[in-house]
């Protein structure tokens, strides 16, 4: 089932177009990544996905309820972990996660009783009743997924959950991100622009400029746009380069091997050549080739 | 209606968890405790006894003293109702700059509730501080001496704190929901905390400033209340220090004091009895709460 079908969203700010008439489709349970720079209309995106900012035009469905018509109930079937934490810093865990609790008509028990399954293996325990401006960045990301959380959403948004964090922390949250997938089965629709944390998603999409450039699985994105690369550790002569151009035209020589890029199948070329290529390494194509080869910029 | 009590609590919670901010709200009803210990208090007397001519044997100095008592309680009632709203509702602004609205814009809870949320924890914050003030105050003028407040007046006096309280967040509601940033909310706190005192006429009774500026001073609904307290706090006191005067002067030294220290609120040649001066409250804080429905929806339309 598509948890959410998207066609021709579009946000203008004045004269700013941020978001530009964007289509796509989610399906339920699915990992689905946002990946672009800063700027490129991630947030926005999200913002108007889930009733936060209006839409200037197109449609959106979200688990079959139309935005601008139905949006309180879209409003129950989301959870948002937005990209500034949002919480009181004042407040206790406790007392933040009670209070978001009420705003959709729980009570303290029912609150208790739907983190409860989370609690262990959040780590909630030690933090309860701490202040949420104690906490560390770690911390307080995890408090934030509670609090998304909260009314048992079908669709989980995360908005660049991982950004500012070390990287042990960043691997937690991909802990517990993979933990709600797993065991819920949860919809979670990520932004990001680390390129790695894109690997596991079910479908990415990358935005530039408020415009999606593209859209498939990892795997597919990097067989369309990323080229496989061939290290081949030889001292530079004729009879090498005459060789490589059997197979590409698109190399160079640096220091002590060959950096060969190419379509075709290197490991075949590798075995038919297996004589003279004795030393060599094959690196596949990385979601950071994607990114580059699409929009001719690298990411941070 | 749990939406409602939650988001309510949480609006309270940030106010009183937040000392710094407690204490701010209360600062100009404390600077003019301190100026009243430091020479206030003086001036206060010497206006009373000036107008005397002759009755200093009869009324007794330690009367003299807890009028200008009284008249310093309702100064600092009537300020903590102008400052303490005010603080409180600055939670609006802060969450527009946060994001915090955003994540209540996210939940199911509708935006009536929201503003109307805000306006009700706000209220019973300064009710609740107020409140307290007024107690501790009562408490310190009967140890004193005898205030001559009767249970009615008491009872009229927290009703005055609950009237203040109530359209004063109304008032300053309207002017919150305009505001974008908090750096703004908070200069404009400045100009409010060092003008609330004058306003009032806490520091210099109104009565000494042209009609102009007491017709505009009465504008505000705080100024009302403030001649209300005075009213309720002193009028017992003033009524015993008239009985002992026993009919010399025909009541001339009381009505000069009622006039001095501004007992009814005067605008535009109207002097206002004090149930004149509730209308006119509720009137400012109906229209308030008007223009708060419209402006509410200018500032949660989503962009
Ligand atoms: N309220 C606003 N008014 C005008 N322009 C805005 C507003 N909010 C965002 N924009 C613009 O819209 C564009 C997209 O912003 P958005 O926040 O969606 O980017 P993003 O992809 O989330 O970036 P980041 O990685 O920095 O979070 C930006 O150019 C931004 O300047
Ligand atoms: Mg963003």
């Amino acid at each position: 089932m598509k948890i959410i079908e998207v066609k021709e969203l579009t946000k203008k700010y004045k004269e700013h177009t941020a978001v530009d008439g964007i289509s796509f489709e989610v399906e339920e349970g699915e990992m689905f990544a946002f990946l672009g720079e800063n700027g490129a209309g991630k947030s926005t995106t999200i913002n108007m996905l889930t009733t936060i900012l209006q839409k200037t035009a197109g449609t959106a469905f979200i688990c079959g309820h139309e935005l601008g018509r139905e949006d309180d109930e879209i409003r129950k079937a989301n959870g948002i972990v937005f990209q500034n934490s949002v919480l009181d810093k004042k407040l206790t865990v406790k007392e933040n996660l009670l209070t978001r609790g009420s705003y959709y008509g729980l009570s303290r028990k029912e609150v208790m009783k739907r983190l409860e399954p989370f609690s262990e293996s959040f780590e909630m325990k030690d933090i309860w009743d701490r202040k949420y401006e104690k906490l560390s960045g770690g911390q307080r990301r995890r408090v934030d997924i509670m609090r998304a959380l909260i009314n048992n959403p079908k669709i989980l948004f995360l908005d660049e959950p991982t950004t500012g964090l070390d990287p042990k922390s960043r691997k937690l949250v991909w802990d517990y991100i993979n933990y709600l997938r797993r065991e819920y089965g949860m919809t979670i629709f990520l932004t990001t622009h680390y390129m790695e944390e894109t690997r596991d998603a079910d479908h990415v999409v990358i935005l530039d400029k408020g415009r999606i450039v593209t859209n498939g699985t990892p795997a597919e994105l990097k067989t369309r746009y990323a080229h496989s690369r061939l290290v081949w550790y030889t001292a530079k002569s004729e009879n090498a380069e005459a060789l490589i151009t059997r197979i590409s035209r698109n190399f160079v020589y640096d220091a002590d091997h060959y950096s060969i890029e190419t379509d075709d199948n290197l490991t075949e070329f590798i075995f038919e050549n297996r004589e003279e290529i004795r030393d060599y390494e094959l690196i596949k194509g990385t979601m950071d080739d994607v990114f580059l080869n699409l929009t001719g910029k690298e990411l941070a | 209606m749990k939406d409602f009590i939650g988001f309510t609590r949480r609006n309270m919670l940030i106010y009183f968890k937040d000392f710094l901010a407690v204490l701010f709200s209360l600062l100009t009803s404390i600077i003019f405790f301190l100026l009243y210990i430091l020479f206030l208090k003086g001036t206060f007397v010497d206006a009373l006894t000036g107008s005397m001519k002759g009755l200093e044997n009869i009324v007794s100095a330690n009367d003299i003293d807890m009028f200008a008592n009284g008249i310093l309680l309702s100064g600092i009632l009537g300020s903590a109702i102008i400052t303490v709203p005010y603080t409180c509702l600055q939670t609006i602004v802060k969450d527009k700059e946060a994001g915090v609205d955003s994540d209540i814009c996210a939940t199911p809870m509708k935006r009536w509730k929201i503003v109307l949320s805000y306006f009700t924890a706000s209220s019973i914050c300064a009710f609740i501080m107020t409140s307290l003030i007024l107690t501790a105050g009562l408490a310190v003028l009967s140890f004193m001496g005898d205030p001559h407040i009767s249970a009615g007046s008491v009872f009229a006096a927290y009703g005055t704190v609950l009237l203040g309280c109530v359209s004063s967040t109304a008032l300053f509601m309207v002017l919150m929901l305009m505001f974008k940033s908090s750096s703004t909310s908070t200069a404009f706190f400045g100009i409010l905390s060092a003008a609330a005192g004058f306003i009032i006429g806490a520091y210099i009774p109104l009565s000494q400033f042209s009609d102009g500026v007491q017709s505009f001073c009465n504008l505000f609904p705080a100024c009302h209340i403030t001649s209300m307290f005075r009213n309720v706090l002193l009028s017992g006191l003033a009524e015993k220090i008239d009985s002992t005067i026993g009919g010399l002067d025909n009541g001339a030294f009381i009505s000069a004091m009622k006039e001095t220290f501004s007992f009814n609120a005067k605008s535009f040649g109207y002097s206002f009895g004090n149930s004149a001066s509730v209308v006119y409250i509720c009137i400012i804080a109906l229209i308030c709460v008007a223009a708060m429905t419209v402006v509410y929806n200018k500032t949660y339309k989503r962009r």
